[in-house]
């Protein structure tokens, strides 16, 4: 038997070349490569004639675990090239490893991820000793920019040393078992036909010894007759999906901005673009093409590359490659020259080569331009006789039963249930995160009455991918969206925020079903807000979702009810620990203290809810002068949209200070509108105040009390403005006076005019009296 | 009146010049040398990097914790026609940095510059004897050369510390030295109105983070330099490796003989990387500290953890030692701090397990304020 091991690294031009060449010298029987062996009856789909990258996507469902994994592919990658060329020498290639949805799979979300990273020691060893920054520099230095003559060799060296003695956990030597088997099988069928196995080079050494241990073990006695070549080996069986599960591998379109966006430990080689270069142009051309590339993007972003920059880079970057014995520039040393001639400043970050992170945030423009031509944007595409998951299907048939597939724009009603139902499965199609389908407006909170939606839908190219990769959430749209839903739930953790926001999406798409799990997690979550304005939000919603069950089938369920519980304790908790004294309005914490007014109102006997305990924490609120004033204003609304207030004329009276009545009066209209509109008295009092101001005073509150008036609707307002006509003993239209604060910026200027020019002529002695009022 | 005795014995200097200090290396590095050489440097490029980054085989210790190729490209800036300037945080060993590559390149780390508000033109240049200048006139004697002419006309390194500490306009006098590698004295006449730089000059320069925006270097300026910015030590087992190793060179040298107590360091480490991050270690964000909280910073308040504990109660110092000399370095005098860090210690610490945690976290009253 004659059975050629090829450890590789995955995405490795060089070793892609290497594995080219060692079939072509070898014209095997036999090629057998890590990918998985479920879709070994489906290798033909591959070769359809897609244009890389493309990935092998597979998904995996049942009760306890949900896994989705993906094994790239493009045209350097040592398997691709394998299996094309496998063929070309008309070689039996077959995936030999387990399947992507196997239980030695899990947590692995990419298959082609370079499984030495877990074992990091050793790794960390060599980077030391060779004096580089990480394991891809090293890997440039050793195998990608170095002489290829005695590539194989070094590549056993390298593998052999990194892993060592090292034990692979549970998972690796699993799978390593069974490729074995596939190994001992083709080696076998094989007889004196060379044998090529492409696996990653960390498992090589064990199949190595594997295939040694069992060339010597018990069952020595074996012809290799000259019928073991003909007869169909004895193939290990393909594990067969467990029956309770569902999943399944499809074919999805890749680019290599998702390949390079792997991170931890299931990232394999960074920078596509610049590795695709290395492949078609050798290490000079790949060199000057990046180089190109990012002066490229540079100036079209009208970033300054001068020529004599370019020649510092060049420079640069052949002076680091002589220093660290490359003969050609390689990946780092052209970035090193870059970075070092374009740079001028100081970096806030890192440079994102030096370590293996992906791209954070804080990089200097020049260098996310480097990184992002290094990552090239190039797109691949299926063959339109690809074969796709269900939910893909489903997803169309839906579409268009609803005529809603094509490019168009969609005004829905949701009061009509033919637009209601059109608008939960858009909303279904947008959970799963499939491109093109977007909301221009349309009901955001579940607070505002609106009650129309305005959708675009748009054929977008990543539509396929998307919808072949949300298959993993389930066959059917409504299975898939719910999925995706409770996912997002779980992990939204204590964000209350984002829980807020999945309650809503929920309410949206009709899948109250999701609801109940996620519910139990709002309910932990909400003790442990820190802030107001989120917890608000929160309230607010499923507050609204409790009351209108009409609209979104949510009545008055217990689990709601816990929620709304926890947040009016959390809010008024909170509400009593913000001090700080004069600040600015906040309509967020304004709108926790209107949310958690109305559960009282509308839910508060329904849950008991305690209104006595709330209302004694609202006045020590009220009546505390280092909280701030629009809380204080919230707080006495409360008060007194309970009726809980003996004289409120005297509290406005005591809480007017011109530099804060705005704010403190955002806070009070936002909760007593109705209360302030039909207390004659407390008017009277805010227009006297209001026009007692002078006019510097008037300009500081000016904004604030704008924005306080804004709680007014318009018709109000209009009432508002009657009645200080009538005060006045005018009885003229008061929209128009409304009209006239149009643009109030214009007003303050010219009273700032007329009171600069007042001030002069009284300088000037002009005037002696006083003009205004 | 006495004379004072201004030459110290080597061996009582308080800290060597890093030529004096690596001698021994320097020269097997020297001996060892095998590659090609910039002109006028003293050792070749591989080998200055192995001085700095280390190198086991000729015993040469490893004086820089950080990444090799920053090494590697600020030598090869030296090597090419523009300057190097060190850019980071304080605190960030640029200034150790930049000895270093001085004396690996030049032999010679003595010709600094340090900026300042009150830095001149003549002491980046030349100045003159004015008793000589006064009797002879302009003449090479009277010529008093400061670090920037002798760099030049030695074909040295000349390093030039906090460069963004000084006027823009005292900046802009390396303009054409970087340039044209020219320094005209037009006092002079002949030959020796012009020096012209020999084979091996360049500036390493050294610039604060903090103090951006304070005198911003002149974009003509800055195109003539290469940019290299330090960054804090990214990994905490090297950080801490390296709080305790000083510290405990510091604690001897004042006569204590308790090493620094490792479970105290590593609190203090820790504390530190996470104040200065704005993060703790399980990821919740917090403020950071406006202070600087550099491994500098971390080490001296180490070496006063250690003095404290020893001199105050002849033991190593514990985490009650700690939280009086935080107060110290990393409040300083400002409120807003002193507050950030009392949050830190009432909030931050008491998740975590471990008795010095828990007693940081009990001594928490003893900040001052």
């Amino acid at each position: 038997m004659a059975v050629t091991f090829i450890g590789v690294r995955h995405h490795s031009p060089a070793c892609a070349r290497l594995v080219a060449r060692t079939i072509d010298e070898l014209q095997p029987a036999y090629v057998l490569i890590e990918g998985p062996a479920d879709l070994n009856p489906r290798l033909d789909e591959l070769l359809l004639g897609h244009e890389l990258p493309v990935a092998v996507f597979t998904s995996y469902r049942d009760e306890e675990r949900r896994h989705a994994s993906w094994a790239p592919l493009c045209d350097y990658s040592p398997e691709w090239v394998a299996l094309t060329r496998g063929r070309a020498v008309d070689a039996q290639v077959r995936f030999i490893d387990l399947p992507a949805w196997h239980p030695a799979f899990a947590g692995v979300g990419n298959r082609y991820a370079d499984a030495e990273l877990r074992y990091a020691e050793v790794l960390e060893r060599l980077c030391r000793e060779f004096g580089v920054d990480n394991v891809d520099v090293l890997w440039d230095h050793l195998v990608e920019i170095a002489p290829a003559d005695d590539l194989a060799e070094r590549l056993v060296t390298y593998f052999d040393l990194v892993r060592g003695e090292t034990a692979a956990d549970e998972g690796d030597s699993a799978r390593e078992a069974y490729m074995a088997q596939w190994v001992a099988a083709a080696a076998q069928a094989g007889g004196d036909e060379p044998v090529v196995v492409v696996t990653g080079g960390f498992h090589r050494p064990a199949l190595v010894a594997a295939l040694a241990r069992a060339g010597s073990g018990g069952d020595e006695p074996q012809d290799p007759g000259p019928s073991a070549g003909s007869s169909s080996p004895p193939w290990p069986d393909i594990p067969a999906l467990p029956t309770h599960a569902h999943g399944g591998s499809y074919l999805v379109p890749y680019s290599f901005r998702r390949l390079d966006a792997f991170d931890g430990y299931q990232s394999g080689m960074p920078s596509p673009a610049y590795y695709q270069a290395l492949w078609e142009y050798g290490p000079h051309g790949a060199a000057r093409h990046l180089s190109e590339a990012v002066t490229t993007r540079l100036r079209e972003r009208k970033q300054t590359v001068s020529t004599a920059d370019l020649i510092a880079a060049r420079t640069t970057a052949e002076a680091l490659a002589m220093v660290r014995g490359h003969t050609h520039p390689a990946r780092t040393d052209v970035l090193d020259g870059l970075a070092s001639a374009l740079v001028n400043e100081a970096l806030d970050v890192p440079l994102p080569w030096t370590s293996r992170s992906p791209l954070g945030s804080g990089n200097h423009p020049v260098v996310v331009e480097m990184i992002a031509a290094l990552s090239g944007s190039r797109v691949g595409r299926l063959h339109p006789d690809t074969p796709a998951p269900a939910l893909v299907h489903d997803l169309e048939a839906e579409l268009e039963r609803e005529n809603l597939a094509g490019s168009a724009n969609h005004e829905l009603d949701l009061t009509r249930e033919h637009d209601a139902r059109r608008s939960r499965l858009l909303h279904r199609v947008r959970l799963l995160g499939i491109p093109g389908f977007h909301r221009e407006r349309g009901p955001s909170t579940g607070l505002d009455p609106q009650l129309h939606e305005h959708w675009q839908v748009r054929v977008h190219p990543d539509r396929l991918a998307a919808a072949i990769e949300a298959g993993a959430y389930g066959a059917t749209l409504t299975d898939a969206a719910a999925a995706a839903l409770t996912e997002r739930a779980v992990t939204a953790g204590s964000d209350v925020d984002k829980l807020a926001r999945v309650l809503f999406d929920a309410a949206l798409a009709g899948l109250s079903t999701v609801l109940d799990d996620a519910l139990q997690e709002v309910d932990r979550a909400v003790g442990r807000v820190p802030e107001l304005a989120p917890l608000g939000q929160l309230l607010a919603v499923v507050l609204t979702m409790w009351r209108h069950d009409r609209v979104f089938g949510t009545a008055h369920t217990t689990a709601l009810s816990t929620v709304i519980a926890a947040a009016v304790r959390r809010i008024l908790w909170l509400v009593e620990g913000v001090h700080g004294g004069p600040q600015p309005a906040d309509r967020g914490r304004i709108g926790a203290l209107v949310a958690c007014r109305d559960a009282l109102r509308h839910a508060g006997t329904t849950l008991k809810l305690d209104r006595e305990d709330a209302l004694r924490i609202v006045g020590r609120v009220a009546a505390n002068s280092a909280v701030p004033p629009d809380l204080r204003g919230a707080s006495f609304g409360f008060e007194w949209s309970f009726a809980a207030v003996g004289d409120p004329e005297r509290v406005v009276r005591g809480a007017f200070q011109p530099a804060t009545a705005g704010d403190w009066l955002a806070g009070l209209f936002a909760l007593a509108r109705e209360e302030v509109l039909h207390t004659e008295a407390v008017l009277t009092l805010l227009d006297e105040r209001i026009t007692g101001m002078d006019a510097h005073e008037f300009l500081v509150a000016l904004p604030a009390l704008r924005q306080a008036f804004e709680f007014f609707p318009p018709r109000e307002r209009a009432q508002l403005a009657e009645r200080l006509l009538a005060r006045r003993g005018h009885h003229g239209d008061a929209r128009a006076l409304l009209r006239g604060v149009n643009d109030p910026e214009r007003v303050a200027v010219g009273m700032a005019l007329d009171q600069r020019v007042d001030a002069r002529l009284r300088r000037e002695g002009l005037i002696v009296q006083e003009v205004r009022p | 009146m006495e004379a004072v005795e201004v030459t110290a014995p080597a061996e009582q200097v308080q800290r060597p010049r890093a030529e004096v200090r690596y001698e021994q290396e320097l020269a097997r590095l020297k001996a060892d040398d095998q590659a090609a050489r910039p002109p006028g440097w003293a050792l070749s490029v591989q080998a200055a990097r192995r001085f700095i980054v280390g190198d086991q085989k000729l015993d040469v210790s490893r004086k820089f914790v950080g990444d090799p190729s920053l090494i590697e490209r600020a030598l090869v800036t030296l090597a090419t026609s523009r300057g190097l300037m060190l850019v980071g945080e304080p605190g960030t060993a640029k200034s150790l940095l930049s000895e270093l590559l001085a004396a690996a390149v030049s032999g010679d780390s003595t010709l600094t510059i340090q900026g300042g508000a009150a830095t001149t033109e003549d002491q980046i240049r030349y100045s003159w004897n004015y008793a000589l200048l006064v009797s002879e006139g302009p003449s090479q004697r009277s010529l008093v050369p400061a670090p920037l002419l002798r760099g030049m006309a030695e074909g040295r390194t000349v390093r030039f510390e906090e460069i963004t500490r000084c006027p823009l306009e005292v900046q802009d006098c390396l303009l054409s030295p970087l340039s044209d590698r020219v320094l005209a004295i037009p006092e002079l006449t002949g030959p020796g109105s012009m020096v012209f730089a020999r084979d091996g000059f360049n500036i390493i320069a050294t610039a604060n983070t903090r103090d951006r925006g304070v005198n911003d270097m002149s974009s003509a300026l800055k195109r003539r330099f290469n940019f290299e910015t330090v960054f804090p030590i990214a990994d905490l087992g090297t950080e801490l490796a390296l709080v305790e190793e000083e510290a405990t060179k510091l604690l001897q040298r004042s006569g204590v003989t308790a090493a620094p107590n490792r479970g105290v360091t590593e609190v203090l480490v820790t504390a530190f990387r996470e104040l200065r991050s704005g993060q703790t270690a399980r990821g919740d964000a917090m403020e950071r500290l406006s202070a600087v909280m550099s491994t500098a910073e971390a080490v001296s308040v180490a070496h006063a953890v250690g003095l404290r504990g020893w001199f105050l109660r002849g033991e190593p110092g514990t985490a009650e030692d700690l939280v009086a000399c935080l107060a110290g370095t990393a409040a300083k005098d400002s409120p807003e701090d002193l507050a950030k860090l009392r949050r830190y210690l009432s909030q931050q610490v008491t998740w975590r397990s471990g008795d010095h945690w828990k007693a940081l976290h009990s001594a928490r009253h003893q900040l001052p304020g």
